[in-house]
């Protein structure tokens, strides 16, 4: 008797078999709970805040440094409408600066080696906790991360205004602080030293006027939490990889893809039913952290979701490589680390803007993360990321193909 | 007119290689319905590869091979649809339980009625038919595999060890399951190690050694060609035993048999023909566990 069966109900009943499968597989929901879990609360626990000041560590405090400088100043010819505006300038409140004061050397470079805390009360007022002393920190106050710091002598601008003597000036960096961030204090305290001694630098300085090209974010710094987003989502995506793979690698090795294959159901049947798996269950994780993290505006929900699509497809194309290859546990995991490795480069390279390498654009999974940083990041719709999609499609096909040819070959040697 | 049967199994030629090895070399048997074939032969004989072939998972190299008149090369769902097949890997879906795997199964095979319960009582595993098979044993995985291969009520039949790892009294209901299926009308190739299995339920063997088929026949004739039509009697002598080899068809020995028969001291007569293993020994001069 001929008995008919279509392939739409083969790659429902192999969709209904993948998700028995995944249900049941502890690792798998262990894996899934840790990324839906942990994604959202890492997001949660980043920076939401750009500190665009810089914090400024200096001893002794202001007002010893300006001791017996209107003095000095006076003698040097100052007018007294000068002497009286630095008397006036609150040097511990200029904008863009916030000074930390020390009374001594020792207490700042204990401060910039991590071993003193600095912490700011709502009121204002600094309070310094030695941690090793078993000290606590004031409630509700706010941590001052201090980096660098210059060290003046007693009295500075007095003895710089009328001293013969060779003044010492300490500069502090920790040693994570931007070597610029050094380069730039080093040079002002120069200037203020040429300014404070009369001897002005030989050049007239012209007038400054700056531009700013594309959005000025002076201001409304991208913080690192918003940074971070796509390379959540992205990551979630690439999670799953791990999962299909697995999926796909134990019916290989248990060659239960044999027994399907001795049915009605065809390799194209088996492929299709683990592409339409694997994408759902990456887009659906990627749409619920998305969900929990934010990004998606009624001007960017339709990018947002085409480009996870993407994404979603190409890594269950990239499982389904990697779990072919991989003849047992280790050689899965050593193609998955291969396959996985290269495609997190550009999640980390694009948190750098303008820092990202020829050869990173090139990756597959670049144009992917291009666009969800153009998306939720910066507000970027359609016309700015078509070219990515289009790059991105085009691995799409190369990685897909390629799993496809993969699996195929090593059903087919079965 | 008598009803002309075509073979539910035709295989004429059939060539195989891996690479520089030929692993089939021009076999040709067929097997008709309701017909039991024991496809007997050494690990690396040639079976696994002229079965993946008959079941749609090789491609044929050369030669051609047709399952229920359909060629196999064309690859054709309708004919997938009704065989059923055997591995001798337990391949089943462990985290799924007994019921999951036959439904899935039935579902691939386009069984909208699949009798489920039925085909687990068959094998007797009704009472575990919601237990996941990582639970089972070997045994027990070794009976679903039965219950899988029956599912589709098959035309057909590829059977690889089918009582492998089965206790005595599970081998001998799962034999007569399999002769039940063959009554029914399926055709059975059947591939064993078991050559008291094979002897028990193969209408004819295909001994089939380094690719090629050295003997097809039934396993009385292959006895009969290859044995010794000879009694061997075993008498009490004093305290000891003593033992006479008979020649059948000879007058004289017939005529002793007789005597020894109605003797007290008349312990066993056993005939002499020979076994399924020593004819292959024979044959091909390896043992079939190698």
């Amino acid at each position: 008797m001929k008995r008919t069966v279509s392939r739409a109900a083969i790659v429902r009943a192999l969709l209904k078999k993948e998700l028995v499968s995944y249900a049941r597989d502890t690792v798998y929901l262990a894996l899934t709970l840790v990324v839906l879990i942990a994604t959202p609360l890492l997001f949660r626990a980043l920076p939401d805040r750009v500190e665009e000041d810089l914090v400024l560590a200096v001893c002794p405090p202001v007002s010893r440094l300006l001791e017996g400088s209107a003095e000095a100043l006076r003698a040097l010819g100052a007018s007294e409408a000068d002497i009286a505006r630095l008397r006036e300038a609150d040097l511990t409140k200029q904008e863009g600066l916030e000074l930390v004061e020390f009374e001594d050397e020792k207490q700042l470079r204990a401060a910039i080696e991590g071993s003193l805390q600095v912490w700011r009360t709502r009121e204002g007022k600094t309070v310094f906790i030695d941690t090793a002393a078993g000290e606590k920190r004031p409630k509700g106050a706010k941590r001052v991360d201090v980096q660098i710091g210059v060290a003046f002598p007693e009295r500075f601008l007095a003895d710089l205004a009328t001293s013969a003597r060779r003044l010492q000036v300490t500069v502090y960096t920790h040693a994570s602080a931007p070597p610029e961030l050094r380069h730039a204090v080093t040079s002002f305290v120069r200037e203020a030293a040429f300014q404070v001694a009369g001897e002005g630098l030989p050049v007239q300085f012209p007038d400054e006027k700056d531009v700013v090209v594309g959005v000025d974010r002076l201001g409304n710094q991208v913080s690192l939490r918003e940074k971070m987003r796509p390379m959540l989502l992205f990551i979630v995506l690439m999670m799953e990889t791990f999962s299909m793979a697995s999926l796909v690698s134990t019916e290989v090795l248990e060659r239960t893809v044999t027994a399907v294959l001795v049915t009605p159901a065809k390799a194209s049947d088996f492929i299709a039913a683990k592409t339409i798996f694997g994408t759902l269950v990456s887009l659906t994780q990627a749409l619920f952290v998305l969900a929990l993290i934010g990004g998606v505006t009624s001007q960017n929900w339709s990018l947002m979701l085409t480009v996870l699509l993407v994404g979603a497809v190409m890594f269950t194309g990239i499982a389904l490589l990697v779990g072919a290859a991989g003849k047992d546990f280790m050689g899965q995991l050593f193609y998955a680390m291969l396959f996985t490795v290269p495609m997190l480069i550009p999640a980390f390279a694009v948190l750098f803007p303008g820092s990202v390498a020829p050869w990173v654009r090139i990756l597959p999974t670049y144009p992917i993360i291009d666009v969800l940083v153009k998306a939720t990041v910066y507000g970027g719709g359609w016309s700015g990321s078509a070219g990515s999609l289009a790059y991105a499609a085009v691995w799409l096909a190369v990685l897909f193909g390629a799993g496809v040819v993969v699996l195929k070959r090593k059903v087919a040697s079965l | 007119m008598a009803e002309v049967r075509e073979p539910a199994i035709r295989v004429e030629d059939l060539r195989f290689s891996y690479g520089e090895i030929e692993a089939v070399k021009g076999i040709s048997f067929e097997v008709m319905p309701g017909e039991i074939l024991g496809f007997l032969g050494p690990n690396g004989a040639g079976k696994s590869t002229t079965i993946k072939m008959l079941i749609g998972l090789l491609p044929p190299q050369g030669g051609r091979a047709t399952v229920l008149g359909t060629d196999v090369a064309l690859d054709d769902p309708g004919l997938q649809a009704r065989i059923g097949v055997c591995f001798e890997e337990k391949n089943l879906y462990l985290n799924m339980t007994a019921r999951e795997n036959l439904e899935f199964f039935a579902a691939l095979y386009g069984v909208k009625d699949a009798d489920v319960d039925g085909a687990l009582r068959r094998v007797g595993l009704a009472d575990r038919a919601d237990d996941r098979v990582k639970t089972f044993s070997k045994g027990m995985r070794q009976r679903m595999m039965i219950a899988r291969a029956f599912i589709n009520r098959p035309d057909v039949l590829f059977l690889d060890e089918p009582t492998d790892g089965l206790d005595p009294v599970t081998a001998a209901a799962i034999r007569a399951t399999i002769k039940e299926e063959a009554a029914r009308g399926a055709a059975v190739l059947l591939t064993t190690h078991d050559m008291f299995e094979a002897d028990e339920l193969s209408d004819r063997v295909a001994f089939i050694n380094e690719g090629v088929i050295v003997a097809l026949d039934t396993p009385e004739n292959l006895k009969i060609k290859h044995g010794t039509r000879a009694v061997r009697v075993r008498l009490r002598d004093g305290d000891g035993v003593a033992e006479e080899v008979l020649p059948l068809g000879d007058e004289a020995a017939t005529k002793r048999l007789a005597e020894l028969a109605a003797s007290p001291d008349l312990l066993t007569i056993h005939t002499e023909e020979a076994t399924l293993e020593q004819i292959f020994i024979k044959l091909t001069g390896r043992g079939l566990a190698g």
